[in-house]
């Protein structure tokens, strides 16, 4: 824990930054000192973005100044905020696949023998870099072919070869399933009890929870609070981010109806998902929980027509279900919020409109058949607009420029318009926002309410207990457990993923990052 | 850039009408001859040829793909109907023709979707076999047409500019009307989002690709009907003029979006450059290069057209969950016709 009186590393003094017609950072205040994790928290729009790409050069400042070691430093672009010892690890990487580990660590830094690269120095110092990280690979492997965790551990093991002071990490678990969280975390603390200060930037306030020393809100661009971890908790920091209460904090009591959905011994892909059996019913959401790769994601693509069901029988509504497009499963009733939105769901360069009514472009239809009614689709664009709170200018703006939350709630409504009975979500409150992540929860539980049966695969373990009823564990593609009511708990959850011996595997080797710096 | 309104689009102001109107403008003060009624008519007619086949590469474009392979297409499907002329009659060959290119064109489809060759290579293929072809079925000879003048009327007067507009209508009304229209949108813009929501990506592209060979082979026709001939080396480049017009009106290669007017003006503005220069008499060589730097111009525009500062930072205050409403549950099953699903895109 720092002390109080240990002097800022880097410290940013009535920062200002204003866009036209928009003041995105006001007036912040913000620090933090050697050995230090100060994790930022605050919605979209809140200003955490400016300030990172202020502090990473990106952006000037319109106001205030930046200070490091209590001297003021200004820099035009990120090679400068680089020599200050700042290093920024942005959401979307940015390694370049197709070179190895080694070019990615030391790019544009290559060590040389005259105008050769010196291979045999650039490998063996991005080996050592590498083993403080306790990351297990070949500094010649490409970067594409590693995972996503291994990716991120390459940045930051970038950031440690500029010798950076200070490493911002904008959301850096986004993309990684509980167990490389872990992993990501105890290198985070590992990182900054060598006396680097980490910045980190995160939605998911149970991480924040785990590994920050100190916490600070930011909201509508102005800094709200900050204080030592210890000293608030989980409620307090989100009602500091949204300003207000968040209502519906737990699962409700739902009333299950009659069985809908029916899967027995269910092969996909000739054993990516291997002899699965499960049920649901109306009004009654089922998790499927897992690490990835375990099955969840192929199950949900296999009903969905995505993928080929090489056995087994699925029944929906008593009916069998055999989809083998995902127009099939669509015109059955299911729906599908997929994972991946940018690529698997939106149509970015298209209008709010199109991509609200694209799957149920029949019902918008006029009289005659496949013409398109503008006018009613705009109607109904706007209905859902109110039904669903979405917040768009207009009905011809493109969801590219919308905020996650706002592009998820489009994608959920697309999924409704065309009246689903069975609805799959994948991820559903992924890189959403607090605010907009309490919405989509209400709305789960609203839809559910009416009797609409929920699949849900999340790897927020906090989500799939507020929101399922009943869960089933995936372990290398097949069904290891059913948990229903209230055992339903992220340990037993956990313990069923990833086997005991796992745990007892992160365990040894957090230990060993530790001991290792 | 995005205020588009809903049936007001086709009339905005687009930055290559301008050019058109201040380039006939210029040209029309320099060359008498220029606002000429015989003179514009045969604007009219070569800007046609290039527009006709500009329009299915439009739509090419929109569903992102594209085809090289016009140019040999129209050149086998011109050799196609001037053989068989004698024998079956104008019409049917007519008919005949537009079906080879239509054929032609679902080959590169299937070639893109089953076989998932990219379209630039598949079509790349195409343009070579497909021109190998009309070389072989014409032996490499010129097909003459001596007496059949009713079928010099494909190219003669206002025909082929009245074709090209009333495709035009039918492809802007296909695009902002029509469910198909839609899903072409759709399947440009993330192939992957569009069979997800249902769309059978594989039907659209095989559509689309055999209504661009469709009006390929319609230009090719129109080209062969003004000399009377059939030749295999017929149309050669035509691939290139016809992407050039598409991009000139403003349509971008990156699929989702398409400007049937803007094809119209890029066809006009590359035939009016073309004839003015001709009237001025600059050497050929000179209107190469023009035409290439008025190009590069509108894709640097295109490209840059939006402003590069004031990035939109969102604002949005919170949301009020307790007043969330209700959820839309009304309406009938989606109901929707056609046939099942494809299997793959």
């Amino acid at each position: 824990m720092p002390e109080p009186s240990v002097p800022s590393l880097l410290e940013v003094r009535n920062l200002t930054r204003r866009f036209p017609g928009v003041v995105a950072l006001d007036d912040v205040n913000f620090d933090v000192v050697r050995g230090e994790v100060h994790a930022l928290v605050g919605e979209n729009g809140a200003g955490k973005s400016t300030l990172i790409n202020i502090l990473a050069g990106v952006l000037q400042p319109s106001e205030g100044r930046i200070l490091i070691d209590g001297a003021p430093v200004a820099f035009s672009d990120p090679l400068g905020s680089q020599r200050c010892g700042i290093s920024v690890i942005f959401q979307e990487f940015s390694l370049l696949p197709h070179l190895s580990v080694a070019e990615n660590v030391f790019v544009t830094r290559e060590p040389r023998h005259g105008p050769l690269i010196d291979w045999e120095t650039m490998n063996r110092n991005t080996a050592e870099i590498l083993h403080t990280l306790n990351l297990d690979i070949e500094p010649s492997t490409p970067v594409s072919k590693l995972s996503v965790s291994q990716q991120q551990l390459v940045e930051i093991a970038r950031a440690l070869s500029t010798k950076a002071r200070v490493i911002i990490m904008d959301e850096p678990t986004a993309a990684l399933n509980e167990r490389e969280v872990v992993r990501l975390l105890e290198i985070v603390r590992s990182l900054a009890s060598t006396g680097v200060a980490v910045i980190y930037v995160s939605h998911r306030l149970a991480e924040v929870f785990s590994v920050a020393d100190r916490v600070t809100v930011f909201r509508d661009g102005r800094h709200i609070s900050t204080s030592p971890r210890n000293a608030v908790t989980e409620q307090q920091v989100v009602a500091a981010m949204v300003g207000r209460k968040l209502a519906h904090l737990e699962r409700p009591i739902r009333r299950p109806g009659e069985l809908i959905l029916e899967a027995r011994e269910l092969t996909v892909d000739d054993g990516v998902v291997r002899n699965v059996s499960f049920s649901l019913r109306r009004g009654e959401v089922l998790g499927l929980a897992g690490l990835m790769g375990s099955g969840c994601s192929e199950l949900m693509e296999g009903l969905f027509g995505l993928r080929k069901i090489t056995s087994g029988t699925v029944t929906l509504d008593g009916e069998p279900l055999q989809a083998n497009h995902p127009r099939a499963a669509i015109r059955a009733g299911i729906g599908f919020v997929p994972e991946d939105r940018k690529t698997n769901g939106l149509f970015s360069d298209l209008a709010v409109t199109k991509n609200l009514t694209i799957g149920a472009l029949p019902r918008w239809l006029k009289s005659v058949p496949a013409f398109l009614d503008p006018v009613r689709e705009r109607q109904v664009t706007l209905e859902y607009k109110r039904q669903l709170n979405i917040r768009f200018s207009r009905p011809e703006q493109r969801v590219s420029g919308l905020s996650g939350g706002n592009q998820q709630k489009i994608i959920l409504g697309r999924a409704l318009a065309v009246n689903c009975r069975v609805l799959l979500l994948e991820e559903p409150t992924r890189g959403v926002d607090v605010g907009a992540k309490a919405e989509i929860y209400a709305l789960i539980d609203e839809l559910v309410a009416k009797g609409i049966a929920i699949l849900l695969q999340t790897s927020e373990l906090p989500e799939l207990i507020r929101l399922a009823d009943r869960c089933v564990v995936f372990v290398a593609g097949e069904a290891r457990a059913e948990l229903s009511g209230i055992e339903v708990t992220q340990q037993a959850v956990m313990e069923v993923a990833t086997g005991l011996s796992h745990r007892v595997a992160i365990r040894d080797q957090s230990l060993e990052v530790a001991n290792g710096n | 850039m995005e205020t588009r309104r809903a049936g007001r689009t086709w009339f905005r102001p687009s930055p290559v009408g301008v050019t058109l109107l201040v380039v006939g403008a210029v040209f029309a003060v320099l060359t008498p001859t220029f606002l000429s009624l015989n003179n514009l008519l045969n604007v009219c007619t070569s800007a046609s040829v290039v527009a006709i086949v500009g329009l299915g590469m439009t739509l090419a474009i929109a569903s992102g793909n594209f085809d090289l392979s016009v140019g040999s297409t129209a050149a086998f499907a011109g050799c196609i109907t001037m053989s068989v002329i004698p024998e079956i009659g104008v019409m049917p060959a007519i008919a005949l023709g537009i079906a080879t290119g239509a054929l032609v064109g679902w080959v590169n489809g299937l070639i893109v979707t089953e076989l998932r060759v990219p379209a630039f290579i598949a079509t790349l293929g195409m343009l070579t076999i497909v021109r190998g072809a009309a070389l072989i079925y014409t032996r490499g000879r010129d097909i003459y047409l001596f007496g059949k003048t009713d079928y010099k009327i494909l190219s003669s007067g206002i025909t082929p500019a009245l074709i090209a507009l009333a495709i035009a209508l039918f492809f802007g009304f296909l695009l902002k009307r029509t469910r198909f229209g839609r899903h072409i949108l759709a399947t440009g813009s993330n192939l992957a989002s569009a069979r997800r929501v249902g769309v059978r990506t594989t039907y659209v592209l095989w559509s689309v690709f055999a209504i661009v060979g469709a009006t390929a082979a319609l230009s090719g026709l129109i080209l062969s009907a003004q000399v009377l001939t059939g030749n295999g080396r017929l149309a050669t480049g035509l691939e290139l003029s016809a992407i050039a017009v598409v991009v000139l009106g403003g349509t971008p290669l990156t699929g989702g979006q398409a400007s049937i007017p803007g094809t119209l003006f890029g066809s006009l503005l590359v035939a009016v450059i073309n004839n003015g220069l001709n009237l001025l008499n600059v050497s050929i060589f000179y209107q190469n290069v023009t035409l290439g730097l008025l190009l590069l111009g509108a894709l640097s525009l295109t490209t840059g057209w939006t402003p590069k500062f004031g990035r939109v930072v969102r604002k949005e205050s919170v949301a009020d969950v307790a007043n969330l409403s209700g959820i839309a549950q009304g309406g009938d099953g989606a109901k929707s016709e056609g046939g099942d699903g494809a299997k793959s895109a």
